[in-house]
């Protein structure tokens, strides 16, 4: 039977291809197939590099910080005593930030903050556990109630919370790593975080005073404008 | 009584569908409980005001099943002895248990007095039928609810109440009786199949309800009304072991009740993809103190698409996760469902691809859809899927302070399912529990922009849940390690765009 069929194709060379051609085309078909779908997620991949590139705009030398893009400073100088100078950062869902402005006193002493407390007043700040949604057993704070000790080689400042409010979280990395305060008290040196109910915030930014104000009010010693 | 000896039907609900009143022939079961009626109870409860089908409900022995349903009001008459009386008296009085449901009398929205005149439940039948033809939905099943005044099933237990007191130990108070509601349901269902010309097996359940909500037309009209007062007192005198029946139990009824139909469709769903070309769309409806926070939503753009197509009531909105107003949503899109409720027509997979395509030709592009479809109970299974193992990839524009350097991109990208520790982020914390959450950073590369050494293009895969704004920021200082403290300097976010929200399906 095989010898006829032998026979049979190789008297027609002609079919021989076409068989051998059919047999090609299915799997290149198959190929084809991957390809295809190989193709389509290039393509896809493609179109998205695409859209991920065209939307880069303005590469600006130095862009605005997250703090300037989604809070609002505010400051106030010479609290409860002079040279005392904080800033209150405001976050659009009304929470505050609070820290060490750069014209404080506490940084002109020699070898800058050595050690900061948060055990002043009646508690100590950093053992507080604030939980839930409702912020429970958050301490509230008046304006005037103290948040921590820092202390330098020669002297020790009273850092108060300036705004009313429940008092949710201090920084209490600082307390390992104090030279925060020096290097970046502006951000990752920042003292603690205060909520104030929307009534006690009206009141209380009558006080306060805006970055311009602060900046022109302490040009004389402001020599890092890039701090701010 | 007629003379036939038909074999009682085992099956009643086959039985008599659409039969017509009068010269039909009684099954025994029937005749047995026309012969089983007590005539001095029948007289009594006449003279007291209650209905024909209330009369044979609550003195037969039998069960008011179809068969008795289908009995007509002056066969009942006839049965009862009432019939002279009737003729005399034109008006109907409403009977003082079913308030003139199973009289097939009501008021209708507009206060019009409505009177049966077939009293097979067939009339009744076209009249709801009519009701709910008005309301427009499309439907091959239904399931029929009924709403009754508490009052009804208070006047049957005082009437029962004194039937046990005149009639104690008859056999016929023994038995179990068919509620007013269980009655009405077994007169109107078939005929009301029939009218709204249904085929196809009976089923128990259907997505589609037809609502009978009868209520009171008001205090005074319909008796045996009782304060709240009252109830309570009766109630605690009932648990003591007195019984109070109120001085005045069966006074005459006035008015019947008010009968309005409502129709409406369980939810359905449909499923599909979106993507968020926009910086400038959140992802739901976002108001604050009026006003609208960006110029769109993505709920709004797709679930007002469906809407309309759906000729339904509103719509709901659900996603697999989200993304912040300023955060693209590009690559192969999020899953989403949208939820329509009391949808008069479901539309068509034509329909919905053209919907599809009329959101992503748009002028404005600001919104994308694919695979949009029509899909059934087990769409929570699909957004719920792969819910825990979810990873996302995102690419982010990220700027630093200092040069790029080719070490840099090595040491990132070596850095394989990097454990990080995430405070609550501030722009959250006023909302969210204040936590430390334990997050992973799956992979990390870095592609490079031509001509600029502080900016970067950031691709990496996250954990669901991860923050990633604060992941390249530091959140200042509660999110650690950050972008910033690997390359020990100042990074900042510039953008961030969603590539791919991975699930169980692809």
């Amino acid at each position: 039977m095989e010898e006829t069929q032998n026979i049979d194709v190789t008297k027609n060379p002609e079919a021989e291809d076409a068989i051998e051609s059919t047999k090609q085309k299915q799997s290149e078909e198959v190929e084809h197939h991957c390809d295809e779908q190989q193709k389509q997620s290039q393509c896809e991949e493609d179109e998205l590099r695409k859209l991920l590139l065209s939307d880069i705009g303005e590469l600006p030398l130095s862009p605005p910080s997250a703090i300037q893009v989604n809070f609002v400073s505010y400051f106030i100088t010479g609290f409860t005593k002079p040279g005392h100078d904080q800033y209150i950062y405001r976050h659009a869902n009304g929470l505050c930030v609070i820290g060490l402005a750069p014209t404080h006193i506490a940084f002109k002493d020699q070898g800058g903050i050595t050690n900061i407390d948060f055990n002043v007043g009646k508690s100590d700040r950093s053992v507080l556990k604030v939980s839930g949604k409702r912020k429970k057993n958050a301490m509230r704070s008046e304006s005037n109630t103290a948040l921590c000790k820092v202390s330098t080689a020669n002297d020790s400042y009273i850092v108060r919370c300036c705004v009313k409010g429940s008092l949710l979280e201090v920084n209490e990395r600082l307390i390992k790593q104090p030279q925060l305060l020096n290097s970046s008290a502006d951000r990752e040196g920042y003292i603690a975080i205060i909520m104030p109910r929307p009534a006690d915030w009206t009141k209380n930014k009558e006080s306060l005073i805006t970055l311009e104000e602060y900046k022109e009010k302490k040009q004389d010693i402001l020599l890092e404008p890039c701090l701010l | 009584m007629s003379d036939e000896t038909k074999p009682a039907s085992g099956d009643s609900s086959g039985l008599l569908n659409g039969l017509l009143t009068g010269g039909a022939e009684k099954p025994q079961r029937v005749n047995e409980a026309a012969r089983s009626l007590d005539p001095s109870a029948v007289k009594d409860l006449l003279s007291l005001g209650v209905c024909e089908r209330c009369i044979l409900r609550l003195i037969t022995v039998a069960t008011f099943d179809s068969d008795l349903a289908t009995v007509s009001s002056s066969t009942l008459r006839g049965w009862l002895g009432s019939g002279e009386e009737e003729a005399a008296s034109p008006e109907m009085s409403i009977c003082i248990v079913c308030l003139g449901v199973l009289q097939f009398v009501f008021s209708d929205d507009k206060q019009t007095l409505v009177k049966m005149k077939s009293d097979c439940g067939s009339g009744h039948a076209a009249w709801i039928t009519d009701l709910v033809k008005q309301q427009g939905h499309e439907f091959d099943s239904f399931c029929l609810e009924v709403s009754l005044p508490s009052t009804i099933s208070e006047n049957e237990r005082a009437v029962l109440l004194y039937l046990k007191g005149k009639y104690s130990n008859e056999a016929w108070l023994q038995s179990e009786k068919v509620s007013v509601k269980d009655a009405l349901k077994v007169l109107v269902l078939d005929p009301l199949r029939a009218s709204l010309s249904l085929q196809g097996a009976k089923s128990d359940s259907s997505s589609f309800h037809i609502r009978l909500t009868y209520s009171k037309a008001s205090d005074d009209a319909q008796g045996l009304s009782e304060t709240t007062h009252e109830r309570k007192k009766r109630k605690t005198d009932e648990e003591n072991g007195s019984s109070c029946i109120s001085e005045n139990p069966f006074e005459k009824v006035y008015e019947p009740c008010i009968l309005s139909v409502h129709c409406n469709q369980m939810p359905i769903f449909f499923s599909g993809r979106y993507f968020k070309y926009s910086r400038n769309v959140s992802q739901s409806r976002w108001i604050i103190d009026d006003e609208r926070m960006g110029e769109a939503s993505v709920e709004e753009i797709i679930g007002g698409s469906i809407l309309p197509a759906c000729l339904g009531d509103s719509y709901k909105f659900h996603a697999a996760g989200r993304e912040d107003i300023d955060v693209r949503m590009l690559g192969s899109g999020r899953p989403f469902l949208i939820e329509v409720q009391n949808s008069r027509k479901c539309p068509s997979q034509q329909s919905l691809t053209e919907i599809e395509e009329k959101i992503n030709n748009s002028e404005k592009k600001l919104v994308g859809v694919k695979d949009l479809k029509f899909i059934g109970s087990e769409c929570w299974a699909m957004m719920r899927e792969g819910e825990a193992e979810k990873q996302k990839q995102y690419a982010a524009l990220v700027w630093i302070s200092r040069p790029l350097e080719e070490e840099d991109c090595n040491s990132i990208s070596s850095m394989i399912e990097l454990k990080i520790l995430q405070k609550t982020p501030i722009r959250v914390l006023h909302r969210r529990s204040p936590l430390e959450r334990e997050r992973t950073i799956h992979w990390m590369k870095l592609e490079k922009i031509k001509g600029n050494t502080h900016y970067f293009l950031l691709h990496l895969c996250t954990q669901a849940g991860t923050y990633i704004k604060e992941f390249v920021h530091g959140d200042l200082g509660r999110t650690t390690p950050s972008m910033g403290s690997i390359l020990g300097c100042r990074a900042e976010i510039i953008q961030l765009d969603v590539t791919d929200v991975k699930m169980g399906d692809s």
